[in-house]
């Protein structure tokens, strides 16, 4: 990011955090409206990042319906944003959460095999990540943890920091080491299973086409044992967030498989994301063309290997 | 310590389905990733489990871990 682009991010950040402040959270999301509406109006680029989402979540939708659809999505994103920073600077703000089948994970726990807790960018995911900790177990997120970004993770503002050991992803072998004595010892890692940015993936049906999800997750889970659990947070009203657990996943492995043999797992992931896109369809937050991402796939899911692999 | 080496090499080539390679081709100071033996991090995830379940060592973290993968 420029120089001149974080000045410019840092002030707009301030100026909201300022009405924050004068008008609460109410005040803010009424500031929103015609801001969103002016933003989808004049922006051709939000268009584009959001129209490959919206052909694939509603296909044979028309021209104004995409406007609308567009603007939907990004009010509600807007309104997570405005959640964040109000809860980070109101003292005392505090969303209500339900956590309507937690008992699955609980059980899950007690097993003591650790446990793998696939999350995505979708609902109000970062505030339900900082509640994490009712689980009443040591949570580990692994995680890329940018700590020069303006718009600080909803974790950097709770009062104390996070509730939960970050293991960074760009470390040693992506963090994995670290991911896997924290299953062995029981624990829970976290990891955000929706977003390919390189590495190891595989392609499946999302939405009505291939598209490539991250599969190191799935090899984390089968190497150590541990099971899978699909954990997707939505906002259900103003003060209101709703964490269900969509899918529990046992990841079958063979050693030496590789990354392909996951690609059922992955394919469940990407089927327990749909239904919830079927009950939340404004709440994705992949703001780019999520079938034809610009990564770099030249070495995805492959290892330069020099005796190769059975 | 020979025979120990011996072993975790077999362990490498058999736990991690190594093809076309034996014991004898593994020189002691082969790096295991990259330009090395070309293992993985789906491999780096497999052998912190089978050296914690074989020698009931814990590798814990990355410092450990590029020590023990060097």
């Amino acid at each position: 990011m420029t120089g001149i682009k974080k000045r410019l991010e840092a002030l707009g950040h301030g100026v909201f955090y300022l009405f924050l402040l004068v008008g609460g959270q109410g005040g803010a999301y009424l500031l929103l409206f015609p801001v969103v509406l002016v933003y989808v109006s004049t922006s051709r680029a939000i268009h584009r990042r959001l129209g490959s989402y919206i052909r694939h979540r509603f296909p044979g939708a028309g021209g104004v319906t995409r406007f609308f659809h567009v603007f939907r999505l990004l009010l509600s994103f807007a309104r997570v944003l405005v959640d964040r920073g109000w809860l980070g600077l109101k003292k005392g703000a505090r969303l209500t959460g339900d956590f309507d089948n937690s008992e699955l994970l609980l059980a899950e726990l007690r097993r003591g095999r650790g446990l793998v807790l696939l999350t995505a960018h979708v609902g109000n995911w970062q505030t339900a990540l900082a509640h994490i900790d009712l689980l009443g177990i040591r949570v580990n997120s692994l995680m890329h943890y940018a700590e020069d970004e303006v718009a600080k993770h909803f974790f950097d503002l709770k009062d104390g920091g996070p509730s939960f050991n970050i293991i960074r992803n760009d470390g040693f072998m992506g963090g994995m080491v670290e991911a896997t004595a924290a299953l062995s010892r029981g624990e829970v890692v976290t990891i955000m299973a929706d977003r390919y940015a390189g590495g190891p993936g595989v392609e499946v049906d999302f939405l009505g086409e291939k598209a490539r999800f991250p599969a190191a997750a799935y090899g984390l889970a089968g190497a150590t044992g541990a099971p899978v659990a699909v954990l997707l947070a939505a906002k259900t009203g103003r003060r209101n967030y709703c964490l269900h657990v969509w899918d529990l996943i046992e990841v079958k492995r063979e050693r030496g498989g590789g990354y392909g043999q996951f690609a059922p797992a992955a394919a469940r992931f990407a089927r327990a994301v749909e239904a919830y896109l079927r009950e939340y369809p404004w709440q994705w937050y992949n703001f780019f063309d999520f079938w034809n991402p610009a990564v770099d796939r030249g070495r995805a899911g492959k290892g330069v290997r020099k005796y190769g692999k059975a | 310590m020979e025979k120990l080496k011996a072993e975790l090499k077999e362990m490498i080539i058999r736990d991690l389905k190594l093809q076309g390679v034996e014991p004898a081709d593994i020189n002691d100071d082969d790096p295991l990733f990259e330009e090395g033996l070309g293992l993985d991090s789906l491999d780096a995830v497999e052998l912190v489990v089978l050296i914690q379940k074989h020698f009931d060592v814990q590798i814990e973290d990355m410092d450990e871990g590029r020590e023990a993968f060097a």
